[in-house]
């Protein structure tokens, strides 16, 4: 048989997302963990400087972790209601590179 | 008196319009563009909106366009010579 019915041939435009991220995907996602606290850090140790404090500034220390203290659960899955342990990959998420995403819903 | 010098590294195509929007008031329009701004607590809530995209530096001096540009030109390679007398007036001048 020539052809072989598959859901990408069958249908017009499918793009799959493979279950699970890649090592190298997780490297770049951790170093843009570090970047977003790098940024945060500065704006926080210049206002610092100045004797002034933003409120999103100090909301980010109280509420968020940081890339080293997150767990890798943390950093490379997500919460769903709908999965069936609760977790999906990250890069499920849309716009997961440029998206902050460090916290689970509580009791997660 | 210091400045954040501010340089938008991912652009934020198909992003919430209030991020674009953020990038506007800031003043960046295009990827890998520079600007300063004077370090203050409202700066400091746009850049919080943004801070995926850019990277941010504390710097004592705001920087000209051309300025920002001149730090990335490439040594030229060459240097035109003098007569002895040109640069010693050079010299006198400063």
């Amino acid at each position: 048989m020539m052809f072989k019915p598959s859901s990408p041939l069958f249908s017009g435009l499918l793009w799959k997302i493979p279950w699970r991220i890649s090592s190298p995907q997780k490297a770049r996602q951790r170093k843009r963990l570090r970047a977003v606290d790098r940024v945060v850090d500065t704006v926080s140790a210049a206002l610092a400087r100045n004797g002034e404090t933003a409120k999103p500034v100090t909301r980010w220390f109280n509420e968020m972790p940081r890339e080293e203290e997150m767990v890798p659960k943390d950093k490379y899955t997500i919460f769903d209601k709908k999965e069936k342990k609760y977790r999906k990959g990250i890069h499920k998420l849309p716009k997961w590179t440029r998206v902050s995403q460090r916290v689970n819903p509580p009791g997660f | 008196m210091s400045y954040f010098r501010i340089q938008l590294v991912r652009s934020a195509i198909g992003l919430p319009r209030r991020t674009t929007d953020v990038l506007k008031a800031l003043g960046l329009k295009k990827r890998m563009a520079t600007v300063f701004h004077a370090v203050s607590p409202s700066v400091a809530g746009q850049i919080m909106k943004v801070k995926e995209l850019v990277e941010v530096q504390e710097v004592d001096k705001r920087l000209t366009k051309q300025e920002v540009h001149l730090e990335r030109k490439p040594d030229p390679g060459y240097y035109v010579e003098k007569t002895g007398v040109a640069e010693f007036k050079e010299l006198r001048r400063r």
